[in-house]
């Protein structure tokens, strides 16, 4: 991996360039109220990369809330066609967290069978993460994203040298080709600089249990109580699957048009949260209660993911524990629990 | 925007896109169920014994259904659907030459081939004999593949029973076992036993349980207690195999809806041995 450096203002210039250049929608990370979001950028001027944490992750981009998968008129089956709507994505700023996220994705959605909708859309993107700049209270991705997993999908990585210049991390040579019109200075800072500059922002928060351990200790507690004791303070309102970036469960439906001659069959989000997510024809509902669904959302990431996948199934941004009115979905403090009363 | 679509023969393009089949015949079974007969334009469905198809009706949905037919030249395949909602009032409707989209098969079958030379215990509940049925078929097909054949069926109350000719049949057969149970019977029409599925078993003759195979299909609720009397009977976990139903909305391992631990049910099964599941917590 090659390291080249960017001043900042030559960065936003070659951000602008790209836009104006239209070769692929430029995404990046913007400002909405005091918060942050993932939008088109039609001026590099309103990107900004000195942030703490987007209200949702990336993975819209590539699952959308709502997909449209088939159409075909109504009551004919032999009229499906499939639909994959993509266009080329450059996206600027994803933290690190949330690319070991998308990484998690690429592979469930490539691995046994391959989801071109899905796929097609990442093949389709560029990706340019970064490391954060700013703290975020709930954040703990330092403790469960070990390793290589951020670039796996990431193209170029940035991080800020705190002295107005990013040393980019080139990752991958479609990222370098991208990067080429760039007016780039070579990398001067020693490693422990660049390491350090990675490492600026220490999570305030850190996983109770080494991650290594996680599956064996929550298998040893699948019968704790803690599942009901905040099992009980659930509204199940999905709020903790919705922004969650390694959440990517989902319903699939028929719509018909207006006309009521065309329709298309889509997909939208889902949660294990919600209360029929498992529920059967007939009325059988195979996690009924409050605590069996709280229970099972945190073994899919802590069990379940791990063992089939080799991932861990969170990744630490701490949207979960922010969005949670009832202040219990965050894995912290779920695992604190667990460990306090034993 | 950029829209990339097509219609793929192979249905490699998108995993969400069906096939056509076409509805060769349909008979009335019970009030609520249904016995279809489909046909591939294209190609024989190439399923195994207990596999699932997700069927499709245009600006209505999809659902899974069994396939009740055990394999054949013809292209054709069975299934008996229960009127309980949306996509099966639809396919209800239909009539025959009417044309329905197919995804699949999915999933695992009833391992018929390494159960040969063993005896067979079949458990079945309601509609749980509609999936079982094409293990049935071919055992008894293959007759002298098998030692003893044992099938045993329930249901709710005597309308609720399933496949009459072919039970009438089987109960007929001096070389196989059936018996047959309904939970309840108010109208004085049924002179057969009476009580829940578990009933049966002490009138079973000696089963070896060394030598047998016990292959369990029904609703949720009934796993548990014939498990427990399959221990009674010293049948060991290896030796039970149950097919298992969940919500499904992908069928091929993405959609999340089907997960027990990290099994899918609709790729890891639904067909599995319970020696494999019985520590999943969640999976019975
Ligand atoms: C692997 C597998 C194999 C299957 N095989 C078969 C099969 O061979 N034959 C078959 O008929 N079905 C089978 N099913 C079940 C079948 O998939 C469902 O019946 C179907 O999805 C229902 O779709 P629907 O759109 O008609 O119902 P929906 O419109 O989704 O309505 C179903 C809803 O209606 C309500 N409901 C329905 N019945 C009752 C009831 N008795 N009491 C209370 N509420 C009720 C429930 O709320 C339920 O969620 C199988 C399922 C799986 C997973
Ligand atoms: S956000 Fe909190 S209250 Fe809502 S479903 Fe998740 S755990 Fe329950
Ligand atoms: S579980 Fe919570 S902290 Fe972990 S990745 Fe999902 S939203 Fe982030
Ligand atoms: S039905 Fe979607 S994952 Fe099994």
């Amino acid at each position: 991996m090659d390291n080249v450096t960017i001043s900042k203002k030559d960065f936003l210039d070659f951000v602008e360039k790209k836009i104006q250049e239209g070769d692929s929608k430029v995404i990046g990370v913007v400002g909405k109220g005091s918060s942050y979001v993932f939008d088109r950028l039609e001026s590099s001027s309103r990107l900004c990369l000195d942030y703490d944490v987007t209200i949702l992750p990336p993975k819209k981009y590539f699952q959308p809330p709502r997909e449209v998968l088939l159409r075909f008129i109504t009551k004919k089956a032999d009229s499906y066609i499939t639909e994959n709507a993509n266009e080329p994505l450059t996206i600027i700023g994803i933290h690190y967290y949330d690319l070991a996220a998308i990484s998690l994705m690429d592979r469930a959605f490539s691995e046994g069978n391959r989801d071109e909708n899905y796929l097609k859309k990442r093949e389709n993107s560029l990706l340019i993460g970064m490391y954060p700049t700013q703290a975020f209270k709930y954040r703990f991705a330092g403790s469960v994203v070990k390793g290589v997993q951020p670039y796996k999908a990431a193209d170029l990585m940035l991080a800020d040298m705190g002295d107005g210049n990013y040393t980019v991390e080139i990752v991958t040579e479609k990222g370098r080709a991208y990067l080429s019109s760039a007016v780039q200075k070579p990398f001067t800072y020693s490693l422990e600089e660049l390491e350090n500059a990675k490492k600026r922002i220490k999570d305030d928060q850190k996983i109770p249990v080494p991650i290594e351990m996680s599956p064996d200790f929550l298998v040893k507690n699948h019968g704790h109580p803690v599942w009901e004791v905040f099992g009980e303070k659930c509204y199940s309102c999905g709020s903790c699957v919705l922004v969650c970036p390694t959440c990517y469960c989902f319903d699939v439906l028929d719509e018909v048009d207006l006309d009521l001659k065309n329709g298309k069959r889509i997909r939208v989000w889902d949660g294990c949260m919600l209360e029929n997510f498992a529920t059967c024809a007939g009325g059988h509902n195979f996690r009924k209660t409050k605590a069996a669904r709280f229970r099972h959302r945190i073994f899919r990431k802590g069990v379940n993911l791990p063992l089939k996948y080799n991932y861990y199934g969170c990744v630490g941004c701490g949207r979960c524990a922010h969005a949670c009115t009832s202040s219990i979905a965050g894995p912290v403090k779920v695992l604190t629990y667990i460990q306090d009363n034993q | 925007m950029a829209i990339n679509t097509g219609v793929n023969e192979t249905g490699s393009s998108s995993l969400f896109l069906p096939e056509v089949a076409t509805l060769i015949d349909k008979r009335e079974m019970t009030d609520v169920d249904s016995f279809f007969t489909f046909k591939l334009k294209n190609r024989p469905l190439g399923h195994r014994y207990g596999q699932f198809v997700e069927l499709s009706i245009p600006g209505i949905g999809e659902a899974p259904f069994s396939i009740s037919s055990p394999p054949t030249d013809d292209h054709t395949f069975e299934m008996v659907i229960r009127k309980v909602g949306q996509v099966t009032a639809a396919i209800h409707s239909l009539s025959p030459g009417d044309v329905v989209g197919i995804r699949g098969p999915f999933g695992t079958s009833f391992p018929m081939e390494d159960l040969k030379g063993s005896s067979l215990l079949f458990v079945t509940g309601g509609i749980g004999l509609v999936p079982a049925r094409s293990a049935i078929l071919y055992a008894l097909n293959n007759r002298g593949a098998y030692k003893d054949i044992t099938i045993l069926f329930g249901c709710r109350d005597p309308g609720q029973r399933l496949f009459t000719d072919e039970l009438a049949a089987w109960s007929t057969r001096e070389d196989i076992t059936f018996m047959e149970t309904v939970d309840k019977c108010e109208d004085g029409t049924w002179d057969g036993h009476v009580g829940v599925i578990t009933t049966l078993f002490p009138n079973l003759k000696a089963i070896d349980p060394t030598d047998t195979y016990a292959i369990i299909v029904g609703p949720p609720v009934m796993y548990k207690f014939v498990i427990m009397s399959l221990h009674d009977m010293e049948i060991s976990d290896k030796r039970i195999i149950v097919s298992l139903e969940r919500n499904m909305k992908c069928g091929v391992g993405k959609c999340g809806h089907c997960q027990i631990n990290n099994l899918y049910v609709c790729q890891d099964g639904p067909v599995f041995y319970y020696d494999d599941i019985k520590l999943l917590k969640e999976a019975i």
